[in-house]
């Protein structure tokens, strides 16, 4: 029998933690009541909904009604670019302002808001993966309805330099958005230390299953709403609201912070090592956003001579789960709109591995993956050519 | 066996090129039951898959069918991003031939160069000694035979492949019936692929509208796509037509009707932009020259010898004396005459069940 498989996507999703689940069950069992409901079902639902806002909103700095609960991170992110936008429309303020390194869910919501008449204006962004704040200073002007910037990169790790971002856009009275689902319980985010009026966050980046997210909505910010229907969440977000999804977000982001600067450096420690041995090995190997501040549980690695989408196969088949930058829905390898932002010259860009640690990783994962890497990087430079 | 002894032989490794349809998930199945470590793999050959949700392969759909047929089979699957190169290799020529007054079959050179040169070169990346696909040929000792199901043979397309790839292919139901792939894929309960209609069409071309593709890729103003006269074989000017590209030998659709009898495309002169139209009896034909000659065979044959020969697919092998062959080129005489010969199809020669090898029609 071969050795266990390596997960090391946690970038990707996560596992649910058994506490999590835990804490769900009685709500899709005999507390199973809509928490619209006037009667004792309906109470029950009602109190275990706020209590839950109320543990998200604490994880966040942020009071309850400022946690508005979302479908995950995409979703979130929409509602706050493309809401964030739209209410504004006919004020004067006209521009939405982002990076070409943003998720697709920020990027597509930008672009929607431009088909819809937005001025779109994309920041300039170094050969490290961060965020040109002389850039920012351009873009930032008094016609802007709302900046968007995310907290950390999902390909490369790299963390944005969002206080002065956020004193930018608070310059000129943009409202100021960060999509955090790669941040959150990596750095911190505290609503009461940094002046962000948004912020995103997903659950299953952190142990939550998928299909549960929210956004901070910093009281006095408008959005308009994606969905009509019912008054749930103050009319921000109606349809029924989701009970058990609310108490897992609460439960995993707990338990996230509660644990948050042990598993930092547990995390940091095993990327850190891994990437010294990877590049000991493959010395020519190219770290993205090395010299950048760094979240603790990304690595992105090119190897020159290699293509993402035979690493990532290769690997897979030793049974080390990887990713490139993204994906496309038929599961094929797309050249990385993050790495390309950055100037990363396309043979290396679409050669790109990203590796991110997480709970399930140990010392001898690192210790497995980096024994069978340069025999497979031998192997995929053999092949250079052939394809 | 005893599952020890089968635990201790490695076993070699297959990747098979999985479409979501019936016959790759059916020879996928094949292989895993025969033990082999089988790694399945998708191709994506171009980017507007997903507006073509009913299309047997190369549609997200279609993707996700042989993943989940390669889940239950308890294989890996990968896509693969073939797009730049089928773009290159397959849809431009296709363009470019259609733009020089002739009939292409792009699924030769997707065989010849998608799938057994460049998913050969991904099989050597991850070690795997086979490639296995779910075409109806068979792959016997280094030798390309013609599939047990007369009506489903694919060996017309596949005459253009490497030789030295024979004797790595495996065609698990190349020695299957048609009916019988069905039903075997119902009895191991494959998800969605057992009855699955036929792909006929050409897998790039939306509702079979390759003129769509012509204009995207040519332009209007293209002379393949401009308006030209339509003349007889002895030149006189019967109409009008759309652009020569629409039109292909043996094609009766779109000519002037009226009286006398039936006419028929018999040629298309791309220089002067014309149509050429005649009886049935003009189609016929005995000559038969090709290019781009591929062999399959160790010792091909020579001038002289009888062979059989097929000029379209489904056509009855048609017994012909190979008059000459030359660097690339082959030139045969039919024993009797066979009907519209077009520029641009494949022949392809056999001895047989067994494919010698094959060219484009000049």
């Amino acid at each position: 029998m071969p050795q266990p498989p390596i997960y090391l996507d946690h970038a990707a999703t996560t596992p649910v933690r058994p506490e999590v689940i835990e804490a769900m069950l009685p709500y899709f069992g005999a507390k199973f009541g809509n928490s619209s409901s006037t009667h004792r079902w309906g109470r029950e639902a009602r109190a275990a909904t706020d209590a839950a806002r109320e543990r998200i909103g604490a994880c966040l700095g942020a009071n309850p009604d400022e946690i508005c609960l979302t479908s995950g991170g995409t979703e979130a992110d929409n509602l706050a670019v493309l809401g964030g936008w739209r209410v504004q429309r006919g004020s004067g303020r006209n521009a939405v302002v982002t990076t070409p390194i943003e998720h697709k869910a920020v990027l597509a919501s930008a672009h929607q808001a431009a088909k819809e008449g937005g001025d779109e204006r994309l920041l300039d962004v170094d050969a490290t993966g961060v965020v040109s704040l002389e850039s920012a200073r351009t873009h930032l002007r008094p016609d802007v309805a709302i900046a968007s910037v995310m907290w950390v990169n999902n390909e490369t790790g790299v963390i944005q330099p969002i206080e002065e971002l956020v004193a930018l856009a608070k310059n000129v009275g943009a409202v100021f958005h960060t999509d955090a689902v790669q941040a959150f319980g990596k750095i911190v985010i505290d609503a009461k230390l940094t002046p962000f009026d948004l912020c995103s966050v997903s659950g299953h980046k952190f142990g939550a299953p998928k299909g549960i997210g929210a956004v901070f909505v910093r009281r006095g910010t408008a959005l308009a709403p994606l969905f009509f229907g019912g008054t749930q969440d103050r009319g921000r977000r109606p349809g029924t609201e989701n009970v058990p999804m609310a108490i897992a977000l609460a439960t995993a982001m707990e338990l996230t912070l509660r644990e948050k600067d042990a598993e930092c450096a547990r995390l940091l420690a095993l990327r850190d090592r891994l990437e010294a041995a990877l590049l000991e090995r493959v010395p020519d190997a190219v770290v993205h956003g090395r010299g950048a501040p760094r979240a603790p549980h990304m690595l992105s690695l090119s190897v020159p001579g290699t293509d993402s989408e035979s690493m990532l196969i290769a690997l897979d088949l030793q049974g080390v789960a990887c990713s490139s930058g993204s994906a496309c829905q038929s599961g094929s390898v797309t050249a990385s709109h993050v790495l390309n932002a950055m100037g990363v010259p396309p043979e290396l860009g679409s050669a790109a591995v990203r590796m991110s640690v997480g709970k399930l990783t140990t010392d001898e994962h690192i210790d497995r993956v980096v024994a069978l890497f340069p025999a497979l990087i031998a192997k995929a430079r053999s092949m250079a050519g052939r394809f | 066996m005893t599952d020890d002894r089968r635990q201790m032989t490695a076993k070699a490794r297959v990747l098979v090129a999985m479409s979501g349809g019936v016959d790759s998930s059916v020879a996928a199945a094949l292989l895993v039951r025969q033990g082999y470590d089988v790694v399945g793999v998708t191709m994506k050959l171009f980017e507007d898959g997903s507006e073509l949700p009913d299309r047997p392969c190369c549609s997200l759909d279609s993707t996700s069918d042989a993943r989940r047929v390669a889940e239950l089979l308890g294989i890996p699957h990968y896509v693969l991003n073939m797009v730049d190169h089928f773009s290159r290799d397959v849809i431009a020529d296709f363009v470019a031939e259609y733009a020089r007054g002739r009939t292409p079959i792009p699924c030769v050179r997707c065989n010849t160069f998608t799938k057994f040169s460049d998913l050969v070169a991904k099989a050597d990346g991850i070690d795997a000694q086979y490639v296995a696909t779910g075409h109806y040929a068979r792959a016997i000792d280094g030798e390309l035979h013609r599939g047990l199901d007369d009506n489903k043979d694919q060996t017309y397309f596949l005459w253009g492949i490497n030789r030295l790839v024979l004797k790595r292919l495996m065609l698990p139901v190349g020695t299957m019936t048609k009916p019988e792939t069905r039903a075997l894929a119902r009895e191991l309960e494959l998800p969605r692929v057992a009855d699955k209609p036929e792909s006929q069409e050409i897998c790039f071309v939306p509702d079979g509208d390759y003129v769509k593709i012509l204009r995207r890729e040519l332009g209007d103003a293209a002379p393949a796509l401009s308006p030209g006269r339509i003349v007889t074989m002895d030149g006189r000017d019967v109409g009008e037509h759309g652009g020569f590209a629409r039109y292909t030998i043996g094609q009766r659709r779109g000519l002037p009707g009226g009286s006398g009898d039936p006419l028929y495309v018999v040629a298309l002169r791309p220089e002067t932009r014309e149509v050429v139209v005649g009886p049935r009896e003009a189609l016929l034909g005995t000559r038969v020259a090709a290019s781009g000659i591929n062999w399959l065979v160790e010792t091909p044959p020579l001038a002289g010898d009888e062979v059989q020969v097929r000029i379209r697919h489904r056509a009855p092998l048609a017994p012909a004396v190979v008059e000459q062959v030359d660097d690339g080129e082959v030139s045969l005489s039919l024993l009797s005459p066979v009907s519209a010969i077009s520029p641009g199809q494949s022949a392809v020669f056999y001895d047989g069940t067994r494919v010698l090898g094959g060219g484009f029609i000049d």
